[in-house]
């Protein structure tokens, strides 16, 4: 039973005892009392009455009158002189109309008085016992008048007591509700802090649970910094910063099996030219410097893109990876005119050739594909001369016009609507965890992958749309009585308020299949809207879904920011899952980032587990769950 | 209750009657409420006789032992004799005294214990004491009265006279009652007592029909004297 309807039974309880015990009380006190008054009014009159009777004449007519005067001008029920014998002498009885008085009441609190008795004399004879009785109607009506207006004060008093209790019960769970949400949140794995509340027991509790989310929040800060420093120590070249030549081909290799709006992008390679004449002239260490110099330069052009990398592939050549990058040129150019334009003007003209050539991939095209084409830019660049930029011709003509993907877009989703795939899940401990179902589209004749129209559907800013029909999609096989579903939510539903909205109610409506949902956005959409993750993921929670990030590993400065979030699980990228078996140094990072996981509760994911060997050793390093080409599940 | 001087006699002093009688019926009314619930059951006067020892000493206790005898005495025989028994006991022991001077109150009603244990009392204590032994004696309630009269002093022309209480005992309900007086040593018919006007009478006929058990309980008993003695009484060991 909740606090809030203990009290009410207390406040109810008390009221009743308190005003009815004292509508008890005061209703048996007026009873006695007028009790006690008609009696002794009785034994007055009585005496008084026989007094003066004793003292006249003993006229029968004269002691007639006498009764008869005391009776008319009194207010008497019965007044009656018998004799000595029993006889009956003079007698007056009452025969107006009852009081106004319900016969239960009388019934219930009787008013008992006893008549007045009374010896009248004649000289030294006895001449009779005068009995008299006072009415005692008017005492019940004073009573019951009085009860009346006892019980208007108990409703009135009760109704105050009600208003008062509502208010006072309003003020102490005012804070209450607070201190509830946060020890909900705390459970829900979302470690908030909140203001301590006035109340002083509740702001003990609050300081309490404010230390715990802050020691979270705090370790998560540590821990994250730790990873990331092992990471760079480990994926990072150590001269300029940036990715060594293994760690980006993961990368590289990652972001083309993405099948999100981030699938395809741009590749861009430059290549420092004459590095042994270089060398020469400026010293090995000045030769150093300028390399880690225009590394940094160009991750600049990473912005606020943090699914970009940049790495070196080897001593003279520099990559750009842009995943969602969907103008080669403009992105080419941009980077050769910064990085050229700094050479002329910082006094570098010991660095002559800087050649940039770049390309465009598509989701599903093999690295060496992607590789070569880059290659060809560059060497392309390289002949047309020392700053030179080319981009190659896409690898596949554009399918359809930019104009066009709309059109065909919304015509698939409205003739066709969407098929999910199916991948399976599974748990360290073998059992499936969920079917990771990413979105098909029909288009061009054929069921096409989300890498396919992604991209451009992100440009035609039709993601939303697409989310939502997928997720209409999931809730119905879930109906259907399917495997748990995993589906992927796009940055852009993430930013859009109606959207949101949608997938609330959808959700809400079908809370049996919500429950056997997993939703999971990728990271660095889900960072960049953090205010709004966060909101979704509070709003989601009680319906039972599993929320998590995807693609986690890229980097690990912001991932204590999760402290607060309520997330489920986060699913490692592919690029560090990549030959894991025989990369000490992600397994490591894999660990610290598995032990920083479940310390808040969180499961870890790994997602494109393409070998046996990466499969054996996934969940010795702390992974709880796996997915990729190498995972099977026999009914899949 | 009653007005100071005492109403009885012997005076010292004569008052008109007139005054005196106003205040004696002004009291009685209350008197009348207190007369309440009585009923004579056994009396534990053992406890009585203990009572007196300790309180009055031992000339005390004697007349109580006294007292007792004639009671055991009396119940032997018919009605008549006990009540000459009892006028005769007290008349014989009890010394007659003010109030003031026996309890240095205007006007105090006493227990039989108390008007024995002084051995002197007034004539209202005598009243009280005679009408209590006989209630005791099993005379039922109904033939017993005590009335207050208006006594004539100095002889039969005299204008004089004082307020007084007596016990009358009506042998049938229509006839004359016999008197049991202080102030003459043997029991007479009324017809015999022309200096005594009769004024009004009461006893505990008929009151509080309820029963003790709910008067007890009432406030109002508290208000009067006479009500007081029947409390005292009862915790006396005398009921």
């Amino acid at each position: 039973m909740s606090l809030i309807k203990q009290l009410w039974i207390a406040i109810i309880l008390v009221a009743v005892f308190s005003l009815g015990g004292s509508l008890v009380v005061s209703t048996l006190a007026a009873k006695r009392y007028l009790e006690q008054q008609l009696t002794v009014k009785n034994l007055d009159n009585a005496t008084s009455l026989a007094l003066s009777l004793s003292q006249m004449d003993k006229d029968p007519v004269a002691v007639e009158m006498q009764i008869a005067a005391q009776f008319d001008a009194g207010h008497y029920r019965r007044i009656l002189l018998t004799a000595p014998d029993g006889s009956e002498i003079a007698a007056r009885e009452y025969s107006g109309a009852d009081a106004d008085v319900p016969g239960w009441f009388m019934r219930l609190i009787p008013i008992v008085t006893h008549p007045g008795v009374a010896q009248v004399q004649d000289g030294w004879r006895q001449f009779g016992t005068l009995t008299l009785e006072s009415h005692s109607h008017y005492a019940y009506e004073t009573l019951w008048r009085g009860t009346l207006q006892m019980l208007l004060w108990f409703a009135v008093g009760g109704l105050l007591t009600g208003l008062i209790g509502t208010l006072v019960i309003k003020l102490i769970t005012r804070p209450l509700d607070r201190v509830v949400a946060q020890a909900e949140a705390i459970g829900g794995r979302r470690f908030i802090t909140t203001p301590e509340p006035a109340t002083r027991e509740f702001r003990s509790v609050v300081r309490a649970m404010n230390a715990l989310s802050e020691r979270v929040r705090s370790m998560m800060a540590e821990e994250s910094a730790r990873l990331e420093q092992l990471r760079r120590q480990t994926q990072l070249d150590p001269l300029t910063g940036v990715f060594n030549r293994e760690q980006f081909l993961k990368r590289l290799d990652a972001a083309l099996e993405r099948e999100d709006a981030s699938a395809g992008g741009v590749l861009l390679i430059l290549r420092v030219g004459h590095l042994v004449d270089l060398n020469r002239r400026l010293g090995r260490a000045g030769a150093d410097a300028l390399l880690a110099e225009l590394a940094q330069r160009l991750r600049r052009h990473i912005g606020e893109h943090s699914d970009w990398t940049v790495g070196r592939l080897n001593g003279t050549d520099f990559a750009l990876l842009a995943p969602a990058g969907d103008h080669p040129p403009a992105l080419a150019s941009a980077v050769a005119l910064d990085l050229h334009g700094w050479l002329d003007s910082g006094g570098m003209h010991t660095l002559q050739a800087l050649p940039v050539g770049a390309c465009s991939y598509l989701a599903g095209e093999a690295r060496g594909t992607v590789l070569a084409r880059a290659d060809g830019a560059l060497a392309a660049a390289e002949q047309a001369g020392p700053r030179a930029c080319e981009v190659a011709t896409a690898a596949a003509p554009a399918r359809l016009a930019q104009s066009e993907w709309r059109a065909a877009l919304v015509q698939a989703l409205a003739e066709d609507g969407v098929r999910l795939g199916h991948y399976p899940v599974v748990a360290a401990s073998g059992a499936l965890l969920h079917m990771e179902a990413p979105v098909r589209l029909r288009l061009d004749g054929e069921w096409r992958n989300a890498g396919y129209f992604m991209p451009w559907a992100a440009r035609q800013d039709m993601t939303g749309a697409i989310d939502l029909a997928v997720l209409r999609s999931a809730l119905a096989a879930l109906a259907a009585g399917g495997e748990a579903l995993g589906i992927n939510l796009s940055p852009d539903t993430l930013g859009d308020a109606a959207r949101r909205s949608e997938l609330y109610s959808l959700l809400q409506q079908t809370p049996e299949q919500a429950r056997r949902l997993w939703l999971e956005l990728p990271a660095h959409g889900a960072l960049r809207h953090a205010a709004e993750f966060r909101a979704l993921c509070v709003a989601l929670r009680p319906l039972g879904c599993r929320l998590g990030i995807d693609h986690v590993g890229a980097d690990f400065e912001r991932i204590a920011e999760l402290h607060d979030m309520g997330l489920d699980y986060v699913k490692v990228d592919a690029s560090i899952v990549r030959s894991i078996e025989a990369d000490p140094g992600n397994q490591a990072i894999l660990r610290g980032l598995c032990t920083l996981a479940h310390s808040i509760g969180l499961s870890v994911l790994a997602s494109g587990v393409a070998s046996e060997a990466e499969r054996a050793t996934l969940p010795a390093l702390g992974i709880d769950g796996m997915t990729g080409p190498a995972i099977v599940w026999p009914t899949a | 209750m009653l007005p100071a001087p005492p109403l009885c006699l012997p005076l010292s002093e004569t008052r008109p009657v007139p005054a005196a009688l106003g205040r004696l019926l002004r009291g009685l009314a209350l008197c009348l409420v207190v007369v309440a619930g009585f009923v004579p059951a056994e009396p534990k006067l053992d406890r009585m006789q203990q009572l007196a020892r300790e309180r009055y000493g031992n000339a005390a206790e004697e007349t109580v032992a006294d007292w007792r005898r004639m009671m055991a005495e009396a119940q032997e025989a018919d009605e008549v004799e006990r009540l000459s028994r009892v006028n005769a006991f007290f008349n014989r022991r009890i010394a007659f005294e003010d109030d003031i001077v026996v309890w240095k109150q205007p006007d105090y009603w006493a227990t039989p214990l108390e008007t024995m244990g002084r051995a002197a009392g007034d004539c209202e204590d005598f009243a009280i004491a005679k009408y209590m032994s006989l209630r005791l004696l099993g005379i039922p309630a109904e033939k017993l009265r005590l009335i207050y009269v208006r006594a004539r002093i100095g002889g039969p022309q005299s204008t004089l006279s004082q307020a007084h209480m007596v016990v009358g005992y009506f042998a049938t309900p229509g006839g004359e009652p016999l008197v049991l007086d202080n102030l003459i040593g043997d029991v007479r018919p009324a017809a015999r007592r022309t200096d005594l006007v009769p004024v009004f009478s009461f006893n505990s006929e008929g009151l509080w029909v309820g029963g003790a058990a709910t008067s007890s309980a009432d406030p109002t008993a508290r208000l009067s004297r006479w009500r007081d003695v029947l409390e005292r009484m009862r915790n006396e060991g005398l009921q």
